[in-house]
């Protein structure tokens, strides 16, 4: 497995987007599975009794399935980027408060009653979404010395901010009429809203987003040295660091305003994907996209049958099953140093 | 003819000024050492002139062309650092590491080509560390780190190296074989080499022109015999020394503590 | 499966994926036969025209007959629906829903944490009963899979949910039932009120529906049909001078107000009167020396439903057992 890494991780995330489109809270028969897909192929009409399955199956699994794609993807490229960019593996994306300000944004749009409408609507995730990258804002101006930002000073200002916002959102969640459960299962995290519209909505962050990060491997590897040598050996650090940030964020922002804050994906899959494939940023950010795109399929899927029919917040299967795998993988792991 | 001009420079960190009207002149096939105590600004005057910090004034120019106003890629192309081999990414390679010099002529992914692999190389065997190209930095010894960050150094293919106290967490053996090829570096390669050192007789037996930075000013510069005497380098250290010849090589060697004060 | 099959499938797959939106969904059928097995037919109104009508969210929603497949997303509207007589039309239900019992045997949806569509879909509801403890985006979601969605709105007086039931009784083409059972509901509310116009002195309650925090129990504010009915049947409610629904109130509040009598309602966690006498600082209460705290099932004053009005008589009962024998 020490080589094409590539392939296995497409192989495993094809894997996981078949056990989404085929596992449910409803179960459909592989047999029958297996007579939807021939069906479309042949263009033959479906039988009565098969068109629920296949009105599931595609209004309803195949979105989930990309927004849960796309989700995992986002946070796991970003996990990546922040990791190479403050060179620390406790980093994930949420460190310099996106979680938090999405999570505020969120409680504070849920304590407003929007009209039912599409702006309405979208009213929460986008509120979720502006509160996140205004945060990172924030975190970035106080972190700024001069004309560099020191990661110590991003992670302080981002730690700090994040208490600050978690203690407002407790408050109001608690002075909320009724919206406490809502905002709870949103810092839990799941994928509550179906359709293609989230989907949609959320591509175009997520295209120029981990776009960009996918092509800042090679900066990536330079600020592995420190920024000081890193601009010595030709990389302009400040203009560089802040477009990694502005993208990874980006992408997690518009993640989280729809699926709520779910961890454990943005810190484990890249180190999974570094402890086997290696520290090469070039090849880990595509890898962790990848990885990260399958790992939270898999989790979907177990939290969408673990108490069928009620789904469970994904975030709590994440750190519960991603936690004990990840100190499985660690164990196994020949070369410790890895990092 | 390369040459790097150091000219009235001025760096403070906040209301500390730790550089002051620092003046100094490298020219190609010379390694100049600047040396002084602990504090005295040399780190600082190597970080300042490959453009870490920023100056509150002065220039740096090579051939009349001003340094400090070059993006980092195109400055890049000109100078090239040789840093401590301090908490270095454990995980890259050697050869990984080196590569990492090609960056000044790569795109932003980094795309290598057989004709930066070619440098790699003989930049690797230039240091004689070929054989540790597919070791993990974190499993070399030190002095084996600092080679690799001289070939990654020369893999940049600048014409201006400065190093920053390379010599400082290596052993005897290390130091030595450190030092002779920087200065073949200079003398056969035709390099500007400016070396940051605190070891006092390796800067006499290695550097064509010394220059004592001390309390961030140019205290003295010039040849060896001309910089290392005992009067300015007990005043720079607060500490007598006696300066003799070298038994065996054509250089000095000084030595703490003295048989007599010195003549004030 | 054998390893050709799944990696048709996988190729298959993928190959969906990349379509995605471009394959067209069979709409759910708006009105379907009712399951081949022998069930009794409910009594119907006959209504030729659709029903069109505007739900809690401001949505005009239209159909074509009265419901009779309908899924239940709130424990108040399983209640509902069996009181006004269309328990035999509910397909799907909450995991909250216990009341009735019969509702008990209906396959489950969802609950606390989320509903499956999926689950949902299944059942081909003709009508999905959505309540105001459901957010927005559920009901757009289920919309958006074609399904009929109806947002009953949280009443906040009784006649606004006696509003609600006719409302149901419509949808269900039950408009007779739910007019009947109104009239009653109406009726025993009087039978009440006329007793507790003759009420002179007026008990100070304090009902607890939550004691996680001891020192801090939560207690129905303003706006609470909690609050509501224990005035209406002639008490005080110490929360009514609180600045929310749902308050905590501190034991030395507690204290000063000195209740009359303490209602839990929080039994469902366990929380009982001999458990109350034991908590520290509780027992300088005038209500827990002489024994006046009373066990309470919350659901009667906290579902928004016809059993509201049986939270009412037996909180009467409670606060003026001479006048109710």
């Amino acid at each position: 497995m020490r080589r094409l890494p590539y392939l296995w991780t497409l192989l495993f995330l094809a894997l996981a987007v078949l056990l989404s489109i085929a596992i449910g809270s409803v179960f459909i028969p592989s047999v029958d599975l297996w007579r939807i897909l021939t069906g479309w192929l042949s263009a033959a009409p479906l039988p009565e009794s098969l068109k629920t399955f296949a009105f599931i199956i595609v209004s309803i699994r195949l979105p989930r399935t990309a927004l849960v794609l796309l989700t995992g993807a986002a946070l796991g490229g970003s996990g990546a980027a922040y990791q190479g960019l403050f060179r620390n593996p406790l980093a994930d994306p949420y460190l310099i408060g996106v979680a938090s300000g999405a999570g505020l944004g969120a409680a504070a749009a849920m304590s407003i009653q929007w009209p039912y409408t599409f702006w309405g609507l979208l009213a929460v995730p986008l509120v979720g979404f502006l509160a996140a990258m205004l945060t990172v804002l924030l975190v970035y101006s106080l972190a700024r010395v001069g004309k560099t930002v020191p990661t110590t000073n991003l992670i302080l200002a981002g730690v700090a901010f994040s208490a600050f916002a978690t203690s407002l959102t407790s408050f109001l969640m608690l002075r909320s009429t009724g919206e406490l459960r809502r905002a709870f299962a949103f810092l839990l995290g799941g994928f509550t809203q179906a359709g293609w519209n989230p989907v949609l909505t959320i591509l175009p962050f997520l295209a120029i987003g981990l776009g960009f990060l996918i092509l800042s491997g090679h900066a990536l590897n330079l600020l592995q040295f420190g920024d000081d040598q890193a601009q010595q050996l030709g990389l302009p650090v400040t203009r560089t660091k802040t477009l990694i940030l502005v993208a990874a964020s980006l992408a997690t922002a518009a993640a989280v305003s729809f699926s709520g804050i779910i961890g454990f994906i943005g810190l484990i899959v890249p180190h999974v994907m570094r402890l086997w494939w290696g520290v090469d940023y070039r090849r880990l950010l595509p890898l962790s996209i990848i990885g990260g795109a399958g790992a939270l399929l898999l989790a979907d899927v177990l939290a969408r049958v673990v108490m069928a029919p009620q789904e469970l917040p994904v975030g709590i299967l994440t750190a519960l099953v991603g936690a004990p795998f990840f100190l499985w993988v660690l164990r196994r792991a020949k070369n410790q140093g890895y990092w | 003819m390369t040459m790097l001009q150091i000219e009235n420079l001025f760096v403070s960190y906040g209301p500390r000024c730790v550089l002051h009207d620092v003046s100094l002149e490298v020219n190609s096939g010379e390694v100049l050492a600047l040396i002084g105590p602990n504090g005295a600004g040399k780190s600082t005057l190597v970080r300042a002139a490959s453009g870490v910090i920023p100056l509150d004034g002065g220039t740096i120019l090579t051939n009349g062309d001003d340094l400090a106003a070059l993006p980092p890629m195109r400055r890049a192309r000109y100078l090239a650092v040789v840093p401590q081999a301090v908490s270095l990414p454990p995980a890259f390679t050697a050869w990984e590491t080196v590569l990492m010099g090609r960056t000044p002529y790569l795109n932003f992914l980094g795309q290598t080509s057989a004709s930066d692999e070619d440098v790699v190389r003989r930049a690797l065997q230039r240091v004689e560390a070929l054989d540790l190209a597919e070791r993990r930095v974190g499993e070399l010894s030190g002095g084996e780190q600092q080679r690799v960050l001289l070939a990654r150094a020369l893999a940049q293919s600048t014409p201006i190296l400065l190093l920053d106290e390379p010599t400082a967490h290596l052993d005897l053996q290390h130091q030595v074989s450190l030092m002779e090829m920087v200065r073949q570096l200079a003398h056969r390669d035709g390099l500007v080499v400016l070396t940051a050192l605190h070891d006092l007789n390796l800067a006499a037996r290695y550097a064509d022109r010394v220059a004592l930075l001390v309390g961030g000013k140019i205290k003295a510069a010039g040849t060896p015999r001309q910089v290392l005497t005992p009067e300015l380098i007990s005043a720079a250290y607060h500490l007598p020394v006696a300066v003799v010849p070298h038994p065996f090589a054509d250089a000095l060697l000084v030595l703490p503590g003295a048989a007599k004060p010195p003549m004030s | 499966m054998s390893r050709k099959l799944l990696f048709a499938l996988l190729i298959v797959t993928l190959f969906l994926a990349a379509c995605g939106p471009s394959v067209t969904a069979t709409p759910v059928p708006a009105a379907t036969q009712p399951p081949a097995t022998e069930q009794p037919v409910a009594i119907l109104q006959p209504t030729a025209a659709p029903i069109i009508l505007t739900d809690g969210l401001g949505r005009t929603v239209t159909l074509t007959g009265p419901a009779q497949r309908v899924v239940s997303l709130a424990a108040s509207n399983t209640e509902i629906l069996f009181a006004v007589g269309a328990g035999a039309q509910v397909v799907g239900r909450d995991e909250a829903s216990s009341y009735p019992e019969a509702a008990s045997s209906i396959p489950t949806v969802g609950g606390w944490s989320g509903f499956s569509s999926e689950s949902i879909v299944a059942l081909q509801p003709d009508l999905v009963l959505a309540g105001g403890i459901n957010p927005p985006e559920l009901v757009a979601s289920l919309e958006q899979l074609g399904l009929t969605v109806y947002l009953l709105p949280n009443p906040v007086t009784l006649e606004e949910m006696y509003t609600n039931l006719q409302t149901v009784g419509t949808l269900t083409g039950h408009e007779a039932d739910a007019a009947a059972l109104v009239e009653s509901l109406k009726a025993r509310v009087a039978a009440v009120d006329e007793k507790i116009a003759t009420v002179i002195e007026r008990p100070i309650v304090f009902y607890e529906f939550d004691a996680t925090d001891p020192a801090k129990p939560y207690t129905y504010g303003p706006g609470t049909f909690g609050d509501l009915l224990i005035q209406r049947a002639g008490g005080t409610n110490i929360g009514a001078q609180l600045q929310g629904q749902w308050m905590q109130i501190s034991l030395e509040q507690l204290v000063v107000a000195n209740p009359d009598m303490i209602l839990l309602g929080d039994t469902a966690y366990g929380e009982t009167p001999e458990k109350v006498a034991t908590r520290p600082g509780w027992e300088v209460l005038a209500a827990v020396k002489d024994g006046k705290v009373y066990p309470f099932d919350d659901d009667l004053v906290s579902r928004p439903g016809p059993r509201l009005v049986d939270g009412l008589e037996a909180l009467a009962k409670l606060l003026h057992p001479e006048l109710f024998k």
